[in-house]
């Protein structure tokens, strides 16, 4: 039988193990005593811990001016956000805050997406958006409001200003404004600097357990079937589509989400190799080390993208969740064979724009 | 009605426990054991609570303890083990460290010799997770564990003790539950069970993410894990995650430089060379630690109360604990 509530008597017997004075267990003698404590009417009272007896409130003088809360509190504003409030317009802001809405007002999400460095990182890319690289889209109609999907594009140029521009157009043009989380390689997560921006402007490491983060929590995901071989990608090879890889449509089985094709067509020109010295990237520890025109000649200036002019096409959402059951995922012969069909989709987008651009000279 | 036996309850983690404990009417009993003195905290829950001073890494202490009258009267039938958080060890010292792993074996053991004992909570951090670059960003209960042959020697003896229980995870006797918590703030904005806030912040160029959770949800989630009838391991965190230079008190500005791999490698084999040996640095302390609690929300009904809020850099840091609308 237990000791049950009041009844319990927490004298469990002598104590063998004090330390410090040295005397035997059998001579110590129980230190512990029961206190029970009682109410006015002699009724034991039990689970709550010993309060004085008050006869009223005391006076304590005047109340003591109220703290503000954090969420009162006004927070540091430095100037790149003073910077960011110059170069976005309203229609940005509201824009802006319906983004930051769907982060419950947490300063953080759990990936470290931040909304504060979001905004600063979109007024400096709107501007290469408009200025630069002159972005022209279509086709946001099939993007869906609410909910998860994603987006497979071609990829290209040394530097991801591709995932960075698709970002940005989405968050101007779509309706309503919807935040795109890219899946980045893996190596730069390794990077100084690099690492931190990436996270805090919602970008991931491609990790299948990140990608289903993101798609259970209803975002739009966009990723680079082609990988990190695209852009290794030679001039020669500009707007060929390499091979794809199938995590995407696994991920859109198991999670039920469409897969938006998304043609990207102006960041193979921004910097086209001539040749990839291999054996000095792996030495380094680089995915690529590219001779270009400019690089490795004007230094890491080299590497800066050349103003072309971008243009962004999205195509009809692949539903094969639809159309296929979900053990499919698990099968390599129909996962690569729908890669298949939304890398030859994609590959067509390319072309028709490609096509359409040297006609017009451009 | 459970009657509980708490190691290290001394402690602040111990503390927040003693108060859920108390207040918990499925618990008669709550014996709890420290290193220090009976702390004074307790006489408050005295109607519930006994305390014995106890050194569990001594295995005379622990044999003598478990075959003494005093634990025979109490009779525990639940096992709530906090090794790592007690105040009374230098966290830092490999020694102490290496005898919290032990302390933990013995403790197992003695518990499955005693047949009364049927459930074992062991309290492990979010640390023992493997963090690298391409690594997950959030973990769940079936990552990797980080067996890093040089890593942080805190870190390695958690991997150790939390490898010992789940060893004991299929015991259809004793049922054990290993529930790994992010980073501790306790009420007054202090830090436990982490080691990038210890180590004086991440190398320059990285910043990474870390969960957190108020020691009073670390009480709840125990007890909880105390009554649910599911055992496992479970990843416990609030629902913050907060960037590892924004915790930092010591006015951080800029950690250890990162340099390339080419050149870490020749600087680590002249170190060798020369005799010395430094510490490797932990993946830590650059791409942090963020759990995924949905495993604890399903089965334990786990739900973080208080939300952790944080205001001010460096010295002006106040980290608050508070308690969710």
């Amino acid at each position: 039988m237990k000791p049950q509530g009041s009844q319990l008597d927490p004298a469990l017997g002598s104590d063998p193990f004090t330390q410090g004075d040295g005397t035997l267990p059998f001579l110590i003698r129980l230190r512990e005593h029961t206190i029970r404590v009682v109410d006015e009417s002699g009724q034991p009272r039990s689970r709550s811990a010993p309060s004085k007896v008050s006869s009223g409130p005391p006076d304590l003088g005047p109340p003591i001016p109220e703290v503000p809360s954090f969420d009162e509190a006004d927070e540091p504003s430095g100037w790149m956000d003073r910077l960011a409030g110059v170069l976005l317009e309203r229609e940005d802001e509201e824009r802006l805050a319906v983004l930051a809405d769907n982060l419950n007002a947490r300063p953080y999400d759990v990936l470290g997406l931040s909304p504060r460095v979001t905004r600063r990182a979109l007024s400096v890319f709107k501007l290469l958006y408009r200025y630069y690289f002159r972005v022209e889209s279509s086709g946001h109609q099939v993007i869906p409001e609410k909910g998860g999907a994603i987006l497979a594009a071609n990829h290209g140029g040394l530097l991801p200003f591709d995932a960075s521009m698709a970002i940005v157009d989405l968050f101007l043009k779509a309706n309503p404004p919807r935040l795109l989380r890219t899946v980045v390689d893996r190596w730069a997560g390794s990077l100084p600097f690099v690492n931190v921006f990436y996270a805090r402007v919602g970008q991931i490491i491609g990790s299948h357990d990140n990608f289903r983060e993101l798609l259970q929590d209803d975002q739009l995901v966009l990723v680079f079937p082609e990988g990190m071989p695209a852009t290794r990608k030679r001039a020669a090879e500009r707007y060929v589509l390499q091979h794809f890889r199938l995590g995407f449509i696994e991920e859109s089985m198991r999670n039920r989400v469409p897969i938006v094709p998304v043609a990207l067509v102006g960041p193979d020109d921004q910097a086209p190799i001539l040749y990839d010295i291999g054996a000095l990237a792996r030495i380094l520890r680089l995915p690529v080390f590219p001779i270009t025109p400019t690089f490795p000649w004007l230094g890491p200036l080299g590497l800066l993208p050349y103003p072309v002019k971008y243009e962004i096409r999205y195509g009809e959402p692949f539903r094969f969740y639809e159309e296929y059951p979900a053990e499919s995922a698990e099968d390599p012969h129909a996962v690569r064979y729908l890669a298949e069909q939304v890398r030859r989709r994609i590959q067509e987008m390319v072309d028709q724009r490609v096509l359409a651009r040297r006609s017009q000279g451009t | 009605m459970r009657s509980v036996l708490v190691t290290h309850l001394d402690s602040t983690v111990g503390r927040r426990l003693a108060k859920t404990l108390y207040h918990d009417p499925e618990v008669s009993l709550v014996f709890g054991t420290g290193m220090g003195p009976r702390p004074s905290f307790l006489d408050a829950y005295r109607e519930k609570c006994a305390y014995q001073r106890l050194d569990l890494a001594k295995a005379r202490h622990l044999t003598s303890f478990f075959r003494s009258e005093r634990f025979a009267r109490a009779q525990v039938d639940a096992v709530i083990h906090l090794p790592f958080v007690s105040e009374h060890r230098g966290e830092r010292i490999p020694g102490n460290v290496a005898s919290l792993v032990s302390e933990t074996r013995r403790l197992l053991e003695e518990c499955k010799k005693h047949r009364s004992i049927e459930r074992f909570v062991y309290l492990s951090s979010a640390f023992v997770y493997r963090p690298e670059p391409g690594n997950v960003n959030v973990f769940s209960e079936d990552q990797l564990l980080g067996f890093e042959t040089e890593g942080d020697t805190l870190v390695r003896a958690w991997i150790d003790a939390d490898l010992i229980c789940q060893g004991e995870l299929n015991d259809p006797h004793l049922k054990m539950t290993i529930l790994r918590a992010a980073t501790i703030v306790t009420e007054g904005g202090e830090f436990l069970q982490s080691p990038p806030l210890s180590r004086g912040g991440p190398p320059i160029g990285f910043n990474p993410m870390l969960s957190v959770i108020a020691d009073r949800d670390i009480g709840r989630a125990l007890v909880l894990a105390l009554h649910a009838d599911c055992p496992g391991i479970y990843n416990i965190a609030g629902r913050e995650v907060f960037p590892c230079t924004e915790l930092l008190q010591n006015n951080y500005r800029f950690g250890p430089l990162p340099v390339p791999r080419l050149l870490s490698t020749a600087i680590s084999l002249m170190d060798r060379g020369l005799g010395r040996s430094q510490p490797r640095q932990s993946g830590l302390l650059r791409y942090g630690v963020v759990l995924n609690t949905r495993r604890a929300a399903d089965l334990l009904g786990f739900e973080p109360q208080y939300r952790i809020e944080v205001s001010g850099r460096g010295s002006d840091l106040r980290v608050e604990t508070v308690r969710c609308r």
